[in-house]
């Protein structure tokens, strides 16, 4: 190795870290802006719109005509995703078939150099899938085959547009099941999933798509097709597949994944307890947690959720300051006893009643209010914004505590539903946009609430994603240094920052004028001025 | 680029860095320099050192696992993490908890299971590993019988704090077991064999521990019953920790952790799936404990990790049964309803070529996971030489230099015919 080229290496990468800083020192945020996102434009052979229409036109040749979407009515469909505050269409938006397409697609966008952002469903709710200006969209959602069902070595092979839901389907009458269900699970796809690493109401016992994925073929954003991951466990070599997971689809689209199947637990029993308040449903999950039951599901749901719930889909809860539902599975010899115990800790901790399913049905109803409790909000509320944080489980109560001053402060109501057994919390923020600054207070309280969280020492996202609506937050958790091996590890995946660019890592671009996190200015330091 | 004496190192590190010559029978190169970091600081240092001169860094646990992957290819200094090995957090209440990544696997369950009111651990049995590092376990992905309920570090690691080739302190994940922000990294750190960075800290999901233990043994049979039997278990109204056939006794073991009635009842449904299963007490079962505790490290020769698709479990077990006819070097204790396990052969490269060519038929792969350094490079490869440039990719972009293990990962995905180019760095 010469040990030139070791020192040049060296001074370039001191070098992005000087600019780092420099970016730091400007603003809040953190990571050298992509250099190729831009070099369309910058491109002396054609013109913005003679590209475009090279673009479409081979896109036509590619997917098909009618696949092939580039009308502005059509665009408008793909603007946002799930999370509608952010919109922006995209200059096209290409249907492929097969990974074949798929990574003709891409290879087209490399040549031009337009950024290409995957789309699944566009259930997430982080703005992950929202389009890039200057790109287009590559909806996954015609490859909806479920390729193989391998029962005997519990596995299956789908594409990406298979729902999560057909998962369990299509083998639930052989006894096994599908682990992951996130609450749009009928509706969501495997390869939103895979892009979100998405766990669901019993990930606190089964894990998230993390633990069920065993391979993925991925098309990486030069149009290569690679293979990760193995049939069977311990895939040789270092876990690609594993930060592939959760990376939001910005380190290429997802083709083809193999999952694992579980066999069904042979008992399920559910039950609902309420309680006076929050802090006395906190008690009875900790009494719980501390009695060593996993329980398969553990959700809460304070006063402001029941009565929107009850209002809006009659789904018979309790009118109580807070209601926690508890699910246990696993074998019947294990489950009976641990499940009166559940029962005889929830009284303990000050429960007035507890119901217990007696049946399918029964189950359906208490899960009915808590699957359905964003969508009661939205009749009850004219907006409403949900947060996504997560808190160490200890700390759950004084969390809940300091929301409570926060909507005073903010003037604001705050509904709370989340995974008490995980500390995932999703706050509703209720407000109405019509009203003067009203999305702006709303904004700032679920900042506010993701500062809490940080502070206990839990995460900015448990489930929704970092998506185009966090990213800015990211140096709240992630320093500069955290946030550069993040870099580094795209950029071996996608040295040219093509795909879905201007998510999860902040860019000055994007973020610059954020106001991020407080950092005193060198003049406050320096004892020339204070803030008020 | 020569690799630095102990007292050079000593002083460009500057005063308290623990600087020493490698041991005698610690396995090392006599006149090794072996540093004893106390601190995420003094690694980084050292790191930054290592970059500016060159030097080729073997990061080292208690070096239980020393003889695990490929060889590394040069080696000026060992970077020794046992003085990494606080206990910085452990919160009950949340089963999570967070300490040095030199602390032994041995410390943290006994400082975990010791808290006031609650019983819980790292479920975590890698066999002879009670003096192995938590680094070293995030290191090997190394794993026991449990792997079968708990899985492997992969599921075990929230997060960690580690320093790069270069210097860099930076973390991933968190200790929360939701968690989605930023790239998962932990999961590249997880097998990594130490050839991206220094795991200086790790936060652990803990699990608890059941109130009693069952357990169930079948034996003396065939393949064909073992394999059979397994695919009852994996029907069965039973959730086992432990689901292991154990070669060549041609037995299978089940270990049940539940409640004290729900364990016991449990253990009778699995005994009635084959007439000759039985429940054992407590005598006999501490012996199989025993038994599955050293299984298959308790004696010399090679030894494989494996996994096969559920499908094979009767072939590698056939494959363990013929072979070990010819052979006493063999031995298994193969996780029959997850399909991976651990496989002793003979320390030759025919063998181990051999086991491994059956297995890729299969459909399954082999890692090594313990044999002479001219045998360590001969597990499979990904079998798509694209994933192996990804990970070239990978670990350029983390360690330009290539000073972390050098030629260690690279004998993870190259082949012989198809070196990947870039992939000895520049």
């Amino acid at each position: 190795m010469a040990v030139t080229s070791l020192a040049l290496r060296r001074q370039r990468l001191t070098f992005a870290i000087g600019a780092v800083r420099q970016n730091l020192a400007r603003g809040p945020v953190a990571l050298p802006q992509p250099l190729a996102y831009d070099a369309r434009m910058a491109s002396p052979a054609a013109t913005p719109d003679r590209a475009l229409d090279t673009l479409c036109s081979e896109l036509r040749e590619i997917v098909g005509p009618s696949w092939a979407l580039t009308g502005a009515d059509d665009l408008r469909t793909y603007e946002c995703d799930g999370l509608t505050g952010w919109r922006q269409p995209p200059l096209a938006v290409a249907l492929p078939a097969s990974t074949e397409e798929v990574a003709r697609v891409v290879r087209l966008c490399h040549r031009l150099h337009v950024p290409f952002v995957p789309r699944g469903s566009g259930t997430g709710l982080s703005g992950g899938a929202l389009p890039s200006a200057d790109g287009i969209v590559i909806g996954l959602s015609r490859m909806r085959s479920i390729l193989q069902i391998d029962l005997e070595n519990e596995r299956v092979v789908v594409q990406p547009g298979v729902l999560n839901l057909e998962v369990t389907r299509a083998v639930q009458a052989e006894g096994y099941f599908y682990a992951p269900d996130p609450s749009s699970q009928r509706v969501c796809t495997i390869g939103g999933n895979v892009a979100e690493n998405s766990g669901g109401a019993h990930c606190l016992k089964y894990g998230f798509t993390t633990n069920h994925v065993l391979a993925a073929t991925l098309v990486l954003s030069d149009g290569r097709i690679a293979h990760l991951g193995s049939a069977c466990l311990d895939a040789p070599g270092l876990d690609l597949l594993g930060v592939l997971i959760g990376s939001e689809g910005t380190l290429g689209i997802v083709t083809e994944v193999t999952l694992r199947l579980l066999p069904q637990p042979e008992w399920v029993e559910t039950l609902l307890a309420a309680f006076p308040s929050t802090d006395t449903a906190g008690e009875a999950v900790a009494a719980i947690v501390a009695h060593g039951v996993v329980p398969a599901a553990m959700e809460m749901m304070d006063r402001a959720t029941i009565q929107a719930v009850e209002s809006t889909m009659h789904a018979g809860y309790p009118d109580c300051g807070a209601a926690l539902l508890v699910e246990l599975d696993g074998p019947a010899a294990d489950c009976r006893s641990l499940f009166q115990a559940v029962e005889e800790l929830c009284r303990a901790a000050g429960a007035t009643e507890v119901r217990v399913a007696r049946d399918e049905a029964e189950r359906a109803l208490l899960w009915k209010g808590r699957r359905g409790a964003f969508s009661a909000m939205g009749r009850v509320s004219p907006d409403y914004y949900v947060q996504d944080g997560v808190v160490p489980r200890s700390r759950l109560a004084g969390v809940l505590a300091g929301i409570r001053e926060l909507e005073q402060r903010h003037q604001l109501r705050v509904a709370n539903v989340f995974h008490a057994g995980d500390g995932n919390l999703h706050p509703l923020i209720l407000y109405d946009r019509k009203e003067a600054g009203g999305a702006e207070r709303a904004r700032e309280l679920a900042e506010d609430i993701l500062g809490l969280c940080l502070e206990a020492g839990g995460s900015l996202t448990g489930e929704h994603g970092v998506g185009r609506d966090k990213m800015c937050q990211m140096p709240r958790l992630f320093s500069v240094a955290d946030q550069e091996v993040m870099d580094r590890v795209r950029s071996a995946f996608d040295p040219h920052r093509l795909a879905n660019p201007g998510k999860v890592l902040p860019t000055p671009r994007l973020c610059g004028e954020h106001p991020g996190i407080y950092r005193p200015h060198p003049a406050e330091l320096a004892g020339l001025a204070e803030r008020m | 680029m020569s690799a630095p004496r102990p007292t050079e190192l000593a002083q460009l590190a500057g005063a308290g860095l623990e600087v020493t010559e490698s041991p005698p029978g610690s396995g090392l190169p006599d006149g090794l320099a072996l540093a004893r970091p106390r601190s995420e600081e003094e690694v980084s240092v050292l790191m930054r050192l290592a970059t500016q001169h060159g030097w080729a860094v073997t990061v080292r646990g208690q070096g239980t696992k020393s003889a695990w992957g490929p060889d590394v290819e040069r080696c000026d200094l060992v970077l020794d993490t046992t003085g990494l090995n606080q206990l910085v957090e452990h919160e009950p209440g949340d089963l999570i908890c967070v300490a040095g990544a030199g602390m032994r696997l041995s410390e943290l369950q006994e400082l975990t299971s010791r808290a006031h009111g609650y019983r819980q651990r790292l479920m975590l049995d890698p066999p002879g590993s009670d003096a192995a590092t938590l680094g070293g376990l995030v290191a090997t992905r190394a794993a026991g019988p449990l792997r079968t309920r708990y899985g492997t570090m992969r599921d075990l690691l929230l997060g960690a704090r580690f320093v790069l080739a270069d210097g860099t302190i930076a973390k991933t994940g968190g200790k929360v077991v939701k968690n989605v922000a930023g790239y998962d990294l932990d999961k590249l750190l997880v097998g990594s064999l130490g050839t991206l960075a220094v795991v200086v800290e790790v936060a652990l999901r803990l699990h608890p521990q059941a109130e009693a233990r069952e357990s169930v043994l079948l034996e003396g049979v065939d393949s064909a019953t073992a394999a059979k039997f397994l695919i009852a278990l994996r029907a069965a109204p039973a959730v086992p920790s432990v689901a292991e056939a154990l070669w060549p006794e041609g037995a299978v073991l089940v270990q049940i952790d539940g409640t004290r009635d729900g364990a016991i009842r449990q253990a009778e449904l699995v005994a009635e799936l084959d007439p000759r299963a039985r429940v054992l007490d407590l005598a006999e079962a501490s012996y199989w404990e025993e038994v599955l505790r050293n299984r298959p490290w308790d004696r010399p020769g090679v030894v494989l990790g494996v996994s096969v698709p559920l499908s094979a479990t009767r072939a590698v077990l056939d494959l363990v049964a013929d072979t070990a006819i010819q052979e006493h070097a063999v031995a298994l204790s193969l996780r029959g309803t997850i399909g991976c396990g651990e496989l002793r052969v003979a320390a030759s490269s025919d063998k181990v070529e051999g086991v491994r060519r059956e297995v890729e038929r299969l459909g399954g792969q082999v890692e090594v996971h313990r044999a002479e350094p001219e045998l360590r490079g001969l597990g499979s490869r990904p079998r798509d030489p694209l994933a192996g440039e990804l990970m070239a990719a990978v670990k350029q972009a983390l360690d330009p230099g290539h000073i972390l293990a050098p030629g260690r990962l690279e004998g993870l995905y190259q082949t012989a015919a198809s070196p990947i180019a870039g992939a000895a760095g520049g």
